[in-house]
């Protein structure tokens, strides 16, 4: 499997958790109190409970249900039931590589974690679910792109070997106010980061240049909707 | 058909509260993946010998009987004779049937989080249980051979609201008993009458291995909260264990060890699975009858 994004940094704040799911695999993906991201099975050893739903105590993911708490590392070290108790070292919570870079955090699921290289002067735009496999969504982004009419400055490229990720430049329909994206000594760059959730379900991870404005991000707010209302249409039309 | 089902087929499940429907009134409902159709009689006298209730899968009656202010059903054809809660004979108690619950889970899940304390604090935070009073003392469990019961006893925990009648919190002791796979029952102090002990029993109906219909029912000493006042209070309980209850994973119970890691705590737990195996109750265990 691949290096997958989860989540744009800016959505997982210090001392959060959430759920993420990547090609069927069920993820807890946290964020300590000092800022240490970490992506596990979503299971707990004691009796299986989602950790997603659990809490963040400082450096600590205590699981909803007895309230264990597990390190970075994934050890637990305190089980409430038995506050003298020292917990066997064999208690692990399991864990997947991951790491964050260009404002996204990556995860891989069977290996190590290589994100694909991009600008690290970018900036959050959003994330959208789409309900189409990623092939779909992949192929909606890039045709939505080159249909629009500005396709005079508009440049697709797939910038890893994976159909993960898109590096779009200024892909915006030019009828958006937007005269930054029309600045072709500087253009906004836009980022396209695709997660598989599983055959039937996609989310991308925008994110765009430093120097986009906020209606830049407004503009590309609503054009990953249209985009999503494209792919999805056409998963409608075909079955 | 396989030995789970076959096995399960011959125990008793919860169906509908006495009373639930009125004469005439048919309801469908499903019991270990099997469709069945419930029917209240219009009995127009009482001499008539019709029963009040007729349940049918597919098409043809199953054994149907009447305990603890519920319906139950045997879709087998050599039922087990339905267990036995004697507090359901003493006439000052109140009886609360609470209604029903549906829950995503298996459940076995189901009647092993009812056995289980040490999630009080995190579950039924400022109720059942507080931070920091999350120990479980040691306590005792056994096999109750002659009923072929699991029981633990000598279970105390400290209890911020032990219960609707409750004032401030109290050191609550437990006793539980699983008599049947799906159905377990406890025992603990009752706030008003320090002597004796309320009674709370969960009845799962099994509607396939990974759903479940579960009816709390109640035997209690309390004369001061309504009727309703009870249930919402149970209610409000079950309801954040349906929470959990929908989130483990497996879906599933693993009741062969190494899937899931025990501590002292859990040792109703372990002694439910143990005892589960034992009998051959596979249906809604992840593992397949060996
Ligand atoms: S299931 Fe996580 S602490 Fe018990
Ligand atoms: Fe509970």
């Amino acid at each position: 499997m691949t290096t997958q994004p989860v989540s744009l940094s800016r959505d997982l704040a210090e001392k959060q958790v959430m759920r993420a799911e990547l090609s069927d695999v069920d993820m807890a993906v946290w964020r300590s109190a000092s800022g240490v991201v970490s992506a596990w099975e979503n299971r707990c050893p004691h009796r299986g409970m989602r950790l997603s739903h659990g809490f963040v105590r400082g450096e600590s993911l205590a699981c909803a249900y007895h309230g264990w708490h597990y390190n970075c590392e994934g050890a637990c070290h305190y089980i409430p039931a038995h506050p003298e108790l020292e917990p066997p070292k064999t208690i692990k919570a399991n864990l997947y590589n991951v790491t964050e870079a260009s404002g996204i955090i990556w995860v891989n699921a069977v290996g190590t974690v290589s994100p694909v290289t991009l600008p690290s002067n970018t900036q959050a735009v959003r994330s959208v679910s789409v309900h189409c496999s990623l092939e779909i969504a992949a192929q909606a982004f890039k045709d939505y792109c080159s249909l629009s009419p500005i396709t005079a400055n508009t440049r697709t490229e797939v910038v890893s070997e994976s159909p993960y990720v898109l590096a779009l430049k200024a892909p915006l329909p030019a009828n958006s106010p937007t005269p930054s994206m029309q600045d072709k000594s500087n253009p906004v760059s836009v980022f396209i980061a695709l997660q598989r959730v599983n055959q039937t379900t996609t989310v991308a991870h925008i994110t765009a240049s430093e120097h986009a404005s906020e209606t830049d991000c407004i503009a590309l707010s609503r054009w990953a909707n249209k985009v999503r209302t494209h792919a999805e249409v056409s998963v409608g039309s075909t079955e | 058909m396989n030995a789970a089902l076959e096995h399960a087929l011959q125990d008793w499940y919860p169906i509908a509260m006495l009373g639930e429907l009125a004469p005439g009134e048919r309801k469908q409902s499903r019991v270990l993946g099997i469709d069945v159709t419930v029917l209240a009689n219009d009995s127009a006298d009482e001499t008539d010998s019709t029963p009040p209730i007729t349940v049918r899968a597919e098409g043809a009656p199953v054994h149907v009987q009447q305990a603890f202010d519920h319906w139950w059903v045997c879709l087998g054809n050599a039922p087990k004779p339905l267990f036995s809660i004697e507090e359901a004979g003493e006439a000052d108690r109140r009886f609360v049937p609470c209604g029903v619950v549906r829950v995503a889970c298996s459940p076995l899940r189901a009647v092993e989080n009812f056995l289980d304390i040490a999630h009080f604090p995190f579950v039924h935070t400022g109720v059942l249980g507080a931070e920091p009073h999350t120990e479980v003392y040691k306590y005792d469990v056994k096999v109750d051979e002659t009923r072929d019961e699991v029981i633990a006893t000598n279970i105390k925990f400290y209890q911020p609201q032990a219960a609707k009648s409750a004032e401030g919190g109290i050191q609550t002791e437990y006793i539980y008993r699983v008599p049947a796979p799906m159905a377990a029952v406890l025992y603990k102090t009752c706030p008003l009458k320090p002597e004796a002990m309320d009674v709370i029993a969960l009845f799962v109906q099994p509607l396939d291995e990974q759903t479940c219909d579960v009816w709390p029912w109640m035997a209690l000493y309390d004369d001061t909260s309504t009727q309703a006042e009870l249930i919402q209070f149970q209610q409000l309980i079950f309801l954040q264990d349906r929470s959990i209850l929908e989130n483990q994973l497996p879906k599933k119970l693993p009741i062969d060890p190494g899937h899931e890691i025990p501590t002292k705590a859990d040792y109703t737990s372990v002694a439910y699975r143990r005892w589960l195996k034992k009998r051959g109750a596979y249906y809604g265990a992840l593992e397949a009858q060996p």
